[in-house]
């Protein structure tokens, strides 16, 4: 008798469980490292929310080659370098065929020119841009021969922080990073906080 | 104990935060429980015949108990959920379960045991928390008492005594002891004692000598409630020696042993969690609102109307658009900024002005119930390293095996930026502090990076960005976010509360809307 009642027991509590979980929300498939969005935004339109910069009409040769500098260390392994650290956890499980893959995904986004956020002054920053200019074209456009990606219609709070990490030294400062060591040094021809201000609000004037 | 802090320093020390008068003054709100909630009683017009459609964004606790009411009143509810999960940061982690964080997926290969889980989110029911309670009994979702604060566990700081662990009891027995000596000391001090009629001296006397055990002179020379040095059954117990009030002071751990228990914000000593994971609750609700529920669903525009909202989203590759009459939206503030709208600029700036909470959770299968053999039977060991927290599971006592929490970290950042084997180094090496052994009797790491979790991205919703309380621009803010746009959408979740991280203030922030909701369906109707 005790071991019906065991048994029975035992039964209801299985029956339970299955009741418990009829929904089912327990499983999830990992079928790709399309994961861009939930930091980027829908359509990676970029999100101010989670500081992470708009993908969409990102040129495909400076994607790939984002990601597979932070997949190497290369970027995104600085102490002080907060965004690039989150990055750089995703892009160190990333295969050669998912980067593929995600450059193939993120070509298909429309290209929509980010809100301005900043106010600096743009007769000063375009001075300065001068410097710019020389790698990344006269509009920003960005020049691939140079390997200098395009800075029109990007987020300016990126852009922002961006040369902020360069002229400390969070990024561009690896050994291995040739382009980013130029970055570096040209970063320092800004000379405090209100003309690096200063010259992306010059680039929000070029947006395409 | 040597060189005990003088009576003197004491009651300049109580002088430095306002003497005896601010204490006496103290305590006109005696009688009122703070913080107590009530059940809402919604009693919402039923819609049943008007066709209405609801979007409910997301499927955080808010979001279901809005579907559910909804539903219950006539309304036609469908919600989108990101992930392929109900319950936001309620999530019960057991033998088969993702843990989608970015950049570092884990799938759980616990024993597959009613009682081998653990809550990486919310994790504890309090007495007062009345709407949580309340659905728990509508949706039939059983309880057991939860055990938060345990003596017999472990206080471990290096800063004190050479590392070495020591029982809450003794920490918390000789604190006490002390505390109380010295207030006797100074009650006969006349700066007091003429703020006291005698019988309320006598009265804090009395209670003085038995709060810390105190002798026959008002001396606290240790006591038995720490337990026996030796003997105590058959033979007479002995009492402990006594630890230092110095070697107590060497740790700032002492604010979390003393005051574990704080029934009124919310950890009282008797808590409570639904046998078998906090997402029991959560099953309870999904069940119920079925295929209303569209998992991996991610949400792409949200566009209020004049005479509704317009929500797109993805399922399956494909876009879709719904069109509904009202929307109730709990996506995290920090990911609805990713997602294209028309909110009002003002609406946009308190989305974007509330900061996404770190919080970090890991949790060991445990080849067998270690802690059982130390006395523990539930509750919280403190420790002064980056883990901060050992639980141990009240449920499943003298069972083989169980699973024990290996830190929660408040802060979070920096478990959050190490790699998997890092996170699961520093649990061991922090975790042998306490248990010697832990790193032979633990297995199977789980670790929850909130901060990384694939479409959450954050913990609590922090508001105030000074620990002085919410500034006037931040109530300002707070207040327009919680007011519909248009009359049609909703934020609600315990972002739009004034007290995150708690089930009862995501539900009571649903209500909220709902009842807004309902009074303008009943202004229209009319």
């Amino acid at each position: 008798m005790k071991k019906l009642i065991t048994l029975t027991t035992f039964m209801l509590v299985a029956v339970c469980n299955v009741a418990a979980q009829t929904v089912d929300v327990g499983v999830a498939a990992a079928t790709d490292d399309r994961y861009c969005t939930t930091c980027h935004g829908v359509e990676g339109r970029g999100n101010i929310g989670v500081q992470a910069p708009r993908l969409a009409g990102m040129e495909g040769w400076y994607l790939k080659r984002q990601l597979e500098n932070f997949r190497a260390g290369i970027r995104g392994t600085h102490a002080a370098d907060v965004q690039g650290i989150a990055m750089q956890a995703m892009a160190v499980k990333l295969s050669d065929a998912s980067i593929a893959d995600i450059v193939s995904w993120v070509s298909s986004w429309e290209y929509i020119a980010a809100e301005s956020t900043v106010d600096g002054n743009a007769r000063r920053g375009r001075t300065a841009f001068g410097t710019c200019a020389a790698c990344h074209g006269a509009d920003a456009q960005g020049n691939e021969a140079l390997g200098a990606p395009a800075l029109a219609g990007q987020n300016d709070w990126y852009l922002i922080t961006q040369l902020k990490n360069f002229r400390a030294g969070y990024r561009g400062a690896h050994r291995e990073d040739s382009f980013g060591a130029q970055m570096l040094t040209m970063s320092r021809t800004l000379t405090d906080d209100q003309a690096i201000i200063d010259v992306v609000s010059y680039i929000n004037t070029l947006q395409k | 104990m040597t060189n005990p802090v003088s009576r003197r320093e004491f009651l300049n020390l109580l002088g430095a935060y306002g003497g005896t008068s601010a204490v006496l003054q103290a305590g006109a709100a005696l009688g009122l429980m703070p913080g107590a909630s009530q059940a809402a009683d919604l009693s919402l017009l039923n819609m049943s015949s008007k066709g209405k459609k609801v979007a409910i964004l997301g499927s955080g606790i808010s979001a279901l108990t809005t579907a559910w009411e909804l539903s219950k009143a006539g309304y036609d509810c469908t919600i989108l959920e990101a992930s392929h999960r109900a319950g936001g940061r309620i999530f019960t982690v057991r033998s088969g379960t993702v843990v989608d964080e970015i950049g570092n997926y884990q799938r759980c290969d616990w024993d597959n045991e009613p009682h081998m889980y653990f809550n990486a989110g919310a994790a504890r029911i309090p007495s007062i928390h009345r709407s949580v309670l309340s659905y728990c009994k509508e949706l039939g979702v059983e309880l057991q008492v939860f055990v938060n604060e345990s003596k017999t566990n472990w206080v471990q700081d290096d800063a004190m005594l050479g590392g070495k662990p020591v029982r809450n009891t003794d920490y918390s027995s000789s604190m006490q002891g002390f505390i109380s000596e010295m207030l006797a000391k100074s009650l006969s001090e006349s700066e007091i004692d003429s703020s006291l009629t005698e019988s309320e001296s006598e009265t804090l006397l009395g209670m003085m000598r038995t709060f810390g055990d105190l002798d026959e002179n008002m001396l606290y020379k240790g006591t038995v409630r720490a337990g026996y040095g030796s003997g105590g059954f058959l033979d007479h117990g002995t009492k402990k020696d006594v630890i230092a009030l110095r070697d107590l002071l060497e740790t700032r751990l002492a604010g979390n042993v003393m005051v574990t228990t704080q029934e009124g914000t919310g950890s009282g000593p008797l808590l409570m969690q639904p046998v078998g994971g906090m997402d029991r609750i959560i099953y309870g609700f999904a069940n119920r609102l079925g295929d209303r529920i569209k998992f991996r669903s991610p949400v792409t525009a949200v566009m209020v109307k004049d005479d509704g909202v317009e929500v797109a989203y993805e399922q399956n590759g494909e876009s879709q658009l719904l069109k509904a009459d009202y929307c109730f939206n709990c996506i995290p503030s920090h990911l609805m900024t990713g997602i294209p709208n028309n909110f009002p600029a003002e609406y946009t700036t308190a989305l974007k002005y509330i900061r996404r909470g770190r919080a970090y959770k890991a949790a060991f299968q445990a080849k067998e119930r270690f802690w059982e053999k130390e006395d523990i039977y539930g509750g919280i060991s403190w420790i002064n390293a980056p883990i901060q927290q050992i639980w141990y599971p009240p449920h499943g006592i003298h069972l083989d095996k169980g699973v024990v929490l290996a830190a929660y970290n408040f802060g979070g950042a920096n478990f959050t930026e190490m790699t998997q084997e890092q996170r699961i180094e520093a649990c061991l090496m922090y975790g042998e502090k306490i248990h010697p052994n832990y790193r032979q009797l633990v297995e199977k790491p789980i670790t929850i990076a909130w901060h990384r979790m694939n479409h959450m991205l954050g913990c609590a919703p922090r508001w105030a960005r000074n620990r002085g309380g919410w500034s006037q621009e931040e109530e300002h803010l707070y207040e327009t976010l919680r007011q519909p746009v248009n009359g049609r959408h909703y934020m609600i979740g315990d972002q739009s509360t004034q007290h995150s991280a708690w089930m009862e203030s995501a539900i009571q922030s649903a209500h909220y809307a709902l009842a807004d909701l309902d009074q303008r369906v009943r202004a229209e109707t009319a």
